[in-house]
């Protein structure tokens, strides 16, 4: 079994002119834990989860490790503000400015990748991926691959 | 192999090495082991020698302070200690600036600086994100502050740990005789960067009011073993007092504190392990054989030979010299193999200058001068190049000139007042 046969191909997309905003709506909607953002080729720029959000709001000598708590500070008064001035910011800008990448990070892989490598990537430790993306030669998205498609194949074929 | 190619060869090791450091491009623990290879391998100095100039004491003395900061850094005490200066300020910027430097130079002359500046630096950007007033002079005020207080005592400081190790001087002696120039250079140092900073330090009321809703008492992580830390870091602290009264090392102390630490904490032994520090203890290890290679090959001699002949012996410009060029060097150098290379030089220049005691005034100018000079620059001190990257990293990048322009002057300040502390305690 291949990539090609475990993604899901119904995918998503957003492009880098819709805005945080919209990203938070689709995720939220669709109750899906990432949405990935191409151009107009449908290319790859990035993916967009809750969790870069999150880092993209807090401050990064926290979300950096400098600081591992801050149960003793009171909450900053603009953290709200904060969050309704970036909803409106375009997906290419945010996607471009963003200093942590490990918050959302991906893999691409070619649409005939084993299940097995797959399953390896997933249980990287140094990584910790959560979504492989499957493009082509021109990283033109085809489909988005998370650890649950590769279980489910897996365990359709086995019964 | 005739004296004169040995020393030849153990010159070119020197330098090329000191080269390597001053480049930076691979990690100075590297280039320092490499060379001491280097010397050996090519039969410069013996094994034994080599055994012989590793001051053991040193290195043991870095360990067990790093092993016992480790585990105090879990303990959340930094972080309540700078809460409680900015509450105890009643959020009022300037006067946070003014006491979270009085903690950072207290705790840096007791612990290691770098910790102290790394765990004190992120509480800062979180109470001027707070009072939304710009972090720099709170940022350059801690650098400053960790350097002047590192220069106050024995363990504050690499160069006064290998100054102290060597000459075998107690921490009282390093209390009577540099920390009194201390507190005076802090008060001047914090008084210009008040006047400098004023206009740009000024917080509504209302945010100053944010400060006072932070809960220092929940940034205790463990209460336990803070209570544990403290017991032990008092009791090393007392061992170096007594430093007369056990015929022991401060090294033994140290170590033998981090030891009771590790029982009693209950710390998984390889985490405090993997926190000590490792790259420093070998760079000090290639050092001390590197340096012991030119005390052998009689280079450091000749040069001490040198030195005595343009001074005439003289204490006193001796002292100023060394006080005024450690202290530039120290800038824009690493200070450690500055230091390094200059106590055997000044060991030699001892018996011609009228022994131990006449020498004293040299060695209190070299310490203050090398610890005092890591103020001025940003690469000048460990605890500099620490917040440089920290605060990169968090969004406010400082520029090597930007701080330059307020280190360079108060450094230059700080070297006149200790030149005038030098004059009337000793040398008048």
């Amino acid at each position: 079994m291949i990539a090609a046969n475990v993604m899901t191909t119904d995918t998503i997309t957003l492009t880098e002119h819709n805005t945080v905003g919209d990203a938070i709506n689709v995720l939220a909607e669709n109750k899906i834990r990432q949405v990935p953002v191409v151009d107009r080729e449908n290319r790859v720029l990035g993916v967009m989860t809750a969790r870069s959000v999150i880092v993209a709001l807090l401050p990064a000598y926290i979300t950096k490790g400098y600081l591992k708590d801050v149960r003793f500070a009171p909450e900053p008064k603009d953290f709200v503000e904060k969050m309704e001035e970036m909803k409106t910011i375009p997906l290419g800008e945010f996607l471009r400015n963003r200093t942590d990448t490990m918050a959302d990070e991906y893999v691409c892989v070619s649409p005939d990748t084993s299940t097995m490598e797959l399953a390896a990537i997933f249980i990287n430790r140094e990584r910790r991926v959560e979504r492989i993306l499957v493009v082509d030669n021109n990283q033109r998205l085809l489909g988005i691959i998370s650890p649950i498609d590769v279980f489910k194949k897996l365990w359709k074929q086995s019964t | 192999m005739p004296m004169d190619t040995k020393i030849l060869i153990a010159t070119a090791i020197f330098v090329t090495v000191y080269g390597f450091l001053i480049w930076d491009r691979f990690d100075r623990a590297i280039i320092s082991v490499l060379g001491a290879g280097g010397l050996l391998f090519l039969g410069i100095i013996t094994q034994e020698e080599a055994i012989e100039g590793i001051d053991f004491n040193t290195l043991g003395l870095l360990v067990g302070m790093m092993a016992i900061v480790s585990i105090c850094q879990k303990t959340g005490m930094f972080q309540y200690l700078a809460i409680r200066s900015a509450k105890f300020a009643r959020g009022e910027p300037m006067l946070i600036m003014i006491y979270l430097s009085i903690v950072t130079a207290v705790l840096s002359a007791l612990l290691d600086n770098v910790t102290t500046v790394l765990l004190i630096a992120p509480i800062t950007l979180l109470i001027t994100d707070a009072l939304k007033v710009t972090p720099y002079p709170f940022l350059f005020s801690q650098i400053l502050a960790s350097n002047i207080g590192g220069a106050a005592t024995l363990i504050g400081d690499p160069p006064n740990i290998m100054i102290g190790s060597s000459q075998k001087f107690t921490f009282m002696d390093f209390v009577v005789n540099v920390a009194p120039i201390m507190p005076l250079i802090l008060v001047v140092t914090l008084l210009i960067l008040k006047m400098l900073y004023k206009k740009e330090l000024a917080a509504s009321k209302e945010l100053k009011l944010k400060i006072m809703e932070f809960r220092e008492e929940e940034a205790i992580e463990d209460p336990v073993l803070l209570k544990k830390s403290l017991i032990v870091l008092s009791l090393v602290v007392v061992g170096f007092l007594l430093h007369g009264v056990f015929p022991v090392e401060p090294a033994t102390t140290a170590l033998t504190g981090a030891a009771i630490l590790m029982l009693i904490s209950g710390e998984e032994l390889h985490n405090i392990m993997g926190r000590v520090e490792w790259s420093t203890i070998f760079f000090f290890l290639g050092l001390f054989v590197l340096v012991h290679g030119l005390v052998e090959v009689g280079l450091i001699s000749m040069i001490a030979e040198k030195i005595l002949s343009l001074t005439g012996g003289n204490i006193a410009t001796t002292a100023y010299l060394t006080l005024w060029l450690s202290g530039i060097l120290s800038a824009f150098v690493d200070n450690i193999p500055f230091v390094a290379t200059m106590i055997p030089l000044i060991e030699h220049m001892e018996t011609y200058m009228g022994g131990k005691e006449v020498v004293m005034p040299v060695w209190w100018a070299l310490s203050i001068g090398a610890c005092l000079g890591g103020n001025g620059s940003l690469i000048g001190a460990s605890a500099n190049v620490i917040i440089a990257g920290f605060a990169a990293r968090s969004g406010y990048p400082i520029g090597f000139v930007r701080f330059m322009k307020v280190g360079l002057p108060l450094t230059i300040l700080s070297l006149l007042i200790s030149h005038i502390y030098l004059y009337f305690r000793y040398l008048s």
